[in-house]
């Protein structure tokens, strides 16, 4: 009688953090982080993507994604970020979804429809290669969830697996070039980039 | 040709439905028939029909339908054995079922039938109530108004939300949601397309307590939307009974209406008598309100809420409710015990850290785990504190039984807080209704509370401790751990006694101690002695205690715990000694099964330590919250929001991550027993983190409305609401000053406090590196310059006048030339030739301020004017920021002086909110738009609102409320479709502007967004040829209002879109002059609220 007790909104969680997985992963790729012999090629959503055939780091990103998925479906998450940083931890470079599920009417989005819209990202990633700047010599990168608040007890293995980081932040608002963004009716996401600003001295104000 | 019929009706082109208008019925959407009935009739059928034309079969079909619906729903309604349980609540609904919905159409019917409703099986405008479809095709959405005919196009959620709720809801909540996409924050008021709808809830003009400050709260309160806000302010100036105020920065806040000022004054730091009043009864009550209180005991006011009761229960009952009481917070507050301890620490914490914390901080870190062993705590408690301190000089009192309460009602449904030990022995208890007390012990005698008497006698308890011990850990006001493990040389038995002693001489009240090892033990012996005892439990008789002692009564084990545990047989610590600590782990979990663990061996990990900073502060109503309407809510949350702005600046702390909780009934849930109590509740909460810590009452406003909107949830099942601030910051005093307008406004630009509301965005404009050239319109330059026309004019001294650089121009020149040579003078004579300097350099715009004069017009202020101020610059790139003022506000300070400005109109129409001047009254539309030079005929685009007029100007109060609280104005030139900029621009007789709507209307099949628009525009306009600087500003000016509102539209969910448009603008910056100056007047805006919005700046290559 209620669609809704069924829990659709973790349906297009699920979704989600799926493409994010697939979408970290071309984030890395797109970044020549490793040799791109690590990678093969794989078709998702009917879109040609990356896989890493390397199965920890593999893992790594699918239990990055995989992680968030209780989060996510609680509406926590606000932010995902893959931080590209330098040897000293200070960010050189951050891909940011930023995404919104709306749970209220998650009921009656189909999957198709979603698909088709995230597979704009997958298409638009690997032309976004002029956006982003050339790392430098021994960087790290890692995935950071921002949540909206503190989660409670972590009530999973999944959920413990996520830790506080400790990448240093930015002094000054970061610059932002955005990549895509999709606005449908139970989600909405946005891919964009951070760069750190022309540390200039601010003109009128301290 | 039944299928082409259906869709053409189902389109319902304008064609089709003067088609069929003449008869008798109009038909529509064949697809419901075939799923529902079966594809039964053919076209031969219908050729043999005895029906003379279709018109009439339908109608005949329809009847039947009906009939067959009827007939159903009394046999279904007589099978069920007709529920008097199961109310008609689809009583007088009608729907209309469109398309593939979840629960399906069959289902629907099943429901309506049962719940009296009715379901038609054919469109018709006269019989359906709502449409119910899940989503819609574009073609309709478009057309919504030929497809709906003005009906609510609702999701199917609402009846089965109705149904669960057993009650017909409100429908504005479901409505479909790919109808909100165009307008997003439409209103549940305003929305043409809905006036139809029977059940609209206007709200009633008499529950309107803060028309005006509300307005201009939720302006705010939505972000970036300065265009919204600046209209506010013109809606409040107009609004006839504004009374200036001299303090400069009450003024936006101020307005008397007289009409209302009874039920306002507790929204406002008002300045009128009455208010005062009311301000001065606040401030009485600043010892509870400055004060903060910690997680901890609001989760208790969670847990009991409501003990508490506004104090008017002389007056009608129905105060009690957020419904009824407009300064519902501030009394639920003033009267709850609960607020009282958990306020009380922060109390303790000013009062007691100078002296002696510093130390006690370090020392309780050292002894922490070494010590452990030979500690000793004493623990001591007053007895029946809440009792005990009321009838301390009421002797006649103490044997007798007595508890306290907040009311003394005959009709007993009050709970008792606090019984003291003659009641307790008839077995009166705290949280007991004061009815079944008084059937226990009739002779009950019940006193209020007397919260200046608690503090009192809980200062000098404490001052009593601090004075024999130096570490203390404050429990509560009426409760401490002492750790006297140092103390060698007295005799913890010894110094209890003496301590109750004293306690008892000073203050009146019995205390009782209890010394242990650790704090649990001291806390158990505490249980022991009472009352007006101490008992000692020593290292060899733990075990002797614990034996015996029931597991329900170690702290930590509640009713549901001891319940567990007793399945597993298990009654005294003695036999919960026996269970090892991993099989208690497992079946209770890490942390309480460590915690039974060690508590049944008496040992106790914690230590004395002195009372933590609070790491969030927060307050939350659980008890009376109900709410009428959308209003409702946001009216309690401002309130709320002060509350909370009132502890931070109480604790001197300011905060960034904002998390607002709300108890929302659950579904089944029925009302609670306790009287306005919250029941069964789902617990729902959101945070939110801003870059700046802040405690100002208007950012908490706007935060929490926005995270309240975020819940999209139905503002009648609302139980509770808490609004706590965390990852605290102490307020640097040096900050403080910052914290009204004024002082920021004179202090030196370097020291803006950022976090501020209204300062935000002009201190983001300053911040973006490159603005070169001023951004015309915001809000926030209204406001400041507003305050700084105050200032001047309330001769504030001196010493407090803005720099030079910092005063408006266009402000300058509009001030009456006596007024002028006034500040010239305390400028030392430089004004004027700054003002000479610029205006050499600018091109003034003509654009005209639009103030109808009018008590209640109010037509949009330019949201912006296109004014450039080239960089004056005097040295290197240092570049300032002209705050701007649009007119308004000069009309505003001229009419302070009592100095007329005659001509207030806008020079276009394309200046005034169609919205706004479609809510005048006829005889006011007709005159204002009749003094409109050029074009006019744009007003009528939308022709609904213009029939929603005469309704709504009956409450015009409550329209406007609601209008802004969803944010229907902000983006007008983007409503409409095709949008209202469209046709603006179409007659606004620039070539370029022209050109923009000819390619939209190219394209207007496809919904074009901006930045298509623009990319046509780049390739089909080879060279641009400038117009005449005239017309140039007014075009620039239009193009800004578009593109601002665009951002404004777009910036949460669509960066994207933006980085193109603003790409493509810089394109077309390189070609024409028009899109430089605009470009550059926007540059700095849209930093500006992509920083609000993403903490950031947006590159544009």
């Amino acid at each position: 009688m209620n669609p809704k007790d069924d829990n659709p909104s973790g349906e297009v969680a699920r979704t989600l953090v799926e493409f994010l997985e697939v979408a970290i992963t071309m984030i890395v790729f797109l970044k020549g982080f490793y040799p791109s012999a690590a990678f093969e090629r794989r078709r998702y959503m009917n879109v040609v993507v990356q896989r890493a055939r390397h199965p920890e780091l593999r893992d790594y990103i699918h239990s990055a994604a995989f992680g968030l998925l209780p989060f996510i479906e609680k509406g926590l998450v606000e932010r995902v970020a893959v931080i590209f940083f330098s040897e000293d931890s200070v960010p050189v470079e951050r891909f940011i979804f930023k995404l919104t599920i709306n749970p209220s009417c998650a009921a009656s989005v189909e999957e198709g429809q979603l698909e088709f819209a995230l597979r704009s990202f997958l298409i638009k990633l690997p032309v976004s290669k002029s956006l982003v700047k050339p790392l430098p010599q021994n960087c790290r990168w890692e995935v950071t969830a921002y949540l909206r608040s503190l989660p409670q007890v972590c009530s999973s293995k999944a959920e413990e697996l996520w830790i506080p980081t400790d990448t240093k932040q930015w002094q000054k608002p970061p610059v932002i070039t955005p990549v895509k963004s999709l606005n449908s009716e139970p989600l909405c996401l946005q891919l964009y980039v951070e760069h750190p600003s022309l540390s200039e001295p601010q003109p009128c104000q301290a | 040709m039944k299928r082409s019929f259906g869709s053409n009706s189902s389109n319902n082109s304008s064609g089709s439905n003067k088609k069929t208008k003449k008869k008798a019925t109009n038909s529509s959407n064949q697809k419901t028939l075939g799923v529902a009935w079966g594809a039964a009739s053919s076209r031969s059928s219908f050729r043999s029909s005895p029906f003379s034309d279709f018109g009439s079969y339908m109608e005949v079909k329809n009847q039947k339908l009906q009939n067959q619906f009827e007939t159903e729903a009394s046999a279904s309604a007589s099978s069920h054995g007709v529920s008097d349980s199961e109310k008609l609540i689809f009583q007088g609904v009608s729907i209309f079922v469109d398309g593939f919905t979840i629960p399906s159409h069959q289902e629907l019917r099943g429901y309506m039938m049962k719940y009296g409703g009715r379901f038609e099986n054919y469109f018709s405008r006269r019989s359906v109530t709502h449409i119910i479809c899940s989503n819609l095709p574009d073609s309709k959405v478009k057309n919504l108004r030929a497809f709906s005919r003005g009906l609510p196009v609702v999701k199917p959620s609402w009846i089965v939300d109705s149904i669960s709720a057993n009650r017909l809801l409100g429908w504005v909540p479901y409505q479909l949601d790919q109808l909100n996409d165009t307008q997003p924050k439409l209103s549940a008021f305003f929305a043409p397309r809905r006036h139809l709808a029977p059940q609209v809830a206007l709200p009633v003009t008499s529950c309107q307590p803060e028309t005006g400050y509300s307005e201009t709260e939720e302006g705010s309160s939505i972000i970036a939307e300065d265009a919204e806000e600046a209209r506010d302010h013109v809606d409040d100036e107009t609004d006839g009974v504004y009374i200036e105020n001299t303090t400069p920065e009450m003024t936006e806040e101020t307005r008397t209406n007289d009409l209302q000022s009874s039920e306002v004054n507790a929204e406002r730091l008002g300045n009128n008598d009455i208010e005062e009043k009311q301000v001065s009864s606040e401030l009485q009550f600043t010892p509870n309100l400055l004060s903060a209180s910690d997680n901890r005991s609001f989760h208790a006011s969670g847990k009991h809420d409501g003990k508490s009761i506004a104090p008017t229960s002389g007056s009608s009952i129905r105060r009690h409710s957020t419904l009824e009481d407009p300064n519902f917070v501030e009394n639920y507050f003033k009267n709850s015990r609960l607020h009282f301890i958990g306020t009380w620490r922060n109390r303790y914490r000013k009062r007691f850290h100078g002296s002696s914390n510093g130390l006690k901080c370090e020392d309780s870190g050292q002894s922490t785990a070494e010590n452990a062993k030979k500690s000793t705590i004493i623990h001591i408690d007053l007895d029946s504190f809440f009792v005990s301190v009321v009838i301390r000089n009421r002797i006649e009192l103490h044997d007798k039984p007595v508890a306290v309460c907040h009311s003394d009602n005959p009709k007993g449904t009050a709970e008792i807080s606090s019984a003291n030990y003659p009641a307790r022995a008839y077995g009166v208890k705290a949280g007991m209704f004061v009815r079944h007390a008084k059937d226990l012990c009739p002779q009950l005698v019940i006193v209020p509370y007397n919260f200046e008497a608690y503090e009192e006698v809980a200062d000098q308890f404490y001052d009593i401790l601090h004075m024999h011990c130096r570490k203390i850990q404050a429990v509560s006001c009426d409760e401490a751990f002492l750790d006297v493990s140092d103390l060698k040389d007295v005799e913890p038995e010894f110094l209890a006694s003496t301590i109750r002693k004293e306690i008892l001489e000073t203050t009146g009240c019995s205390a009782s101690a209890g010394i242990g090892g650790t704090m649990l033990m001291a806390r158990l012996a505490t249980r022991v002695a009472k009352p007006a005892g101490q008992f000692n439990i020593s290292a060899e008789k733990v075990d002797e205690f614990l034996d015996q002692l029931p597991v329900g009564s170690l702290p930590g084990v509640g009713s549901v715990l001891k319940e567990k545990l007793e399945t597993q047989k298990i009654q005294t610590c003695g036999q919960l000694r026996l269970i090892s600590k991993d099989s208690l782990q497992k079946d209770f979990g890490v942390k309480t099964g460590e915690m039974l663990w060690s508590y049944s061996r008496g040992l106790d990990h914690r230590s004395v330590t002195a009372v933590q900073e609070s790491k969030s502060i927060g307050a939350e109503v659980n008890w009376g919250v109900r709410f009428r309407d959308q209003q409702d809510g946001h009216h309690f949350l401002q309130c709320l929001c002060k509350e909370v702005s009132l502890r931070l600046q109480g604790c001197e702390m300011i905060g960034r991550t904002f998390t607002l909780k709300i108890k929302k009934r659950k579904k089944d849930a029925e009302e609670p027993v306790k009287y306005m109590g919250c029941g069964d509740c789902d617990n729902l909460s959101r945070s939110i983190t801003v870059p700046t810590a802040t405690d100002d009452v208007e950012v908490l406003q706007r935060i929490s409305k926005k995270l309240f909107g975020s819940f999209c949830l139905d503002v009648k099942e609302v139980r509770g609401v808490g609004l706590q601030v965390s990852k605290l910051d102490s307020a640097d005093p040096s900050n403080k000053g910052s914290r009204t307008l004024t002082s920021w406004l004179s202090s030196a630009p370097a020291s803006v406090h950022i976090g501020q509301d209204d300062s935000l965005f002009a201190a983001n404009f300053r911040e973006s590196s490159d603005c070169k050239r001023h951004v015309a319109g915001g809000v926030s330059r209204l406001r400041e310059s507003n305050s700084a026309e105050s200032s001047f004019q309330s001769g504030d001294t001196n010493s407090s006048l803005p720099p030079m650089c910092h005063l408006d121009m266009e402000v300058l020149e509009n001030l009456p030339p006596e007024l002028l040579s006034e500040l010239d003078e305390t400028y030392g004579k430089k004004l004027f030739e700054l003002i000479e300097k610029k205006r050499g350099k600018r091109k003034i715009n003509s654009n005209s301020p639009h103030v109808s004069s009018d008590g209640t017009a109010c037509i949009k202020g330019p949201k912006s004017l296109s004014v450039t101020i080239y960089g004056l610059s005097t040295s290197r790139e240092k570049v300032y920021e002209e705050p701007h003022v649009p007119h308004p506000s000069v009309a505003r300070t001229s009419s302070e002086r009592t100095i007329e400005i005659t001509d207030l109109m806008p020079s276009s129409l394309s200046q005034v909110d169609v919205s706004v001047l479609q809510e005048l009254p006829e005889e006011l539309r007709a005159y204002v738009s009749g003094a409109f030079p050029a074009h006019r005929k744009q007003q009528s685009s939308s022709d609904a609102p213009m029939e929603t007029c005469k309704k709504q100007d009956q409450e015009p109060s409550g329209t406007k409320d609601a209008e802004n609280g969803i944010g229907f104005s902000y983006s007008s030139l983007w409503f409409g479709n095709p949008p209202l900029w469209v046709e603006i621009f179409k007659v606004s007789g620039n070539c370029i502007l022209e050109k923009f709507s000819e390619i939209y209307y190219k394209m207007v099949q496809s919904r074009p967004i901006l930045s298509s628009v623009l990319q046509h525009t780049i390739s089909e306009i080879g060279s641009f040829h400038d117009a005449s600087a005239n017309y140039l500003d007014k075009a620039v000016y239009d193009v800004c209002e578009l593109l601002k509102q665009y951002i404004k539209l777009k910036v949460e969910g669509d960066i994207e879109e933006i980085y193109l448009c603003f790409r493509l603008m810089k394109r077309l910056a390189a070609r024409s002059q028009l899109f430089l100056q605009v470009y550059e007047i926007l540059s700095p805006f849209l930093q500006a609220s992509i920083n609000e919005h993403y903490g950031g700046s947006l590159s544009i290559p």
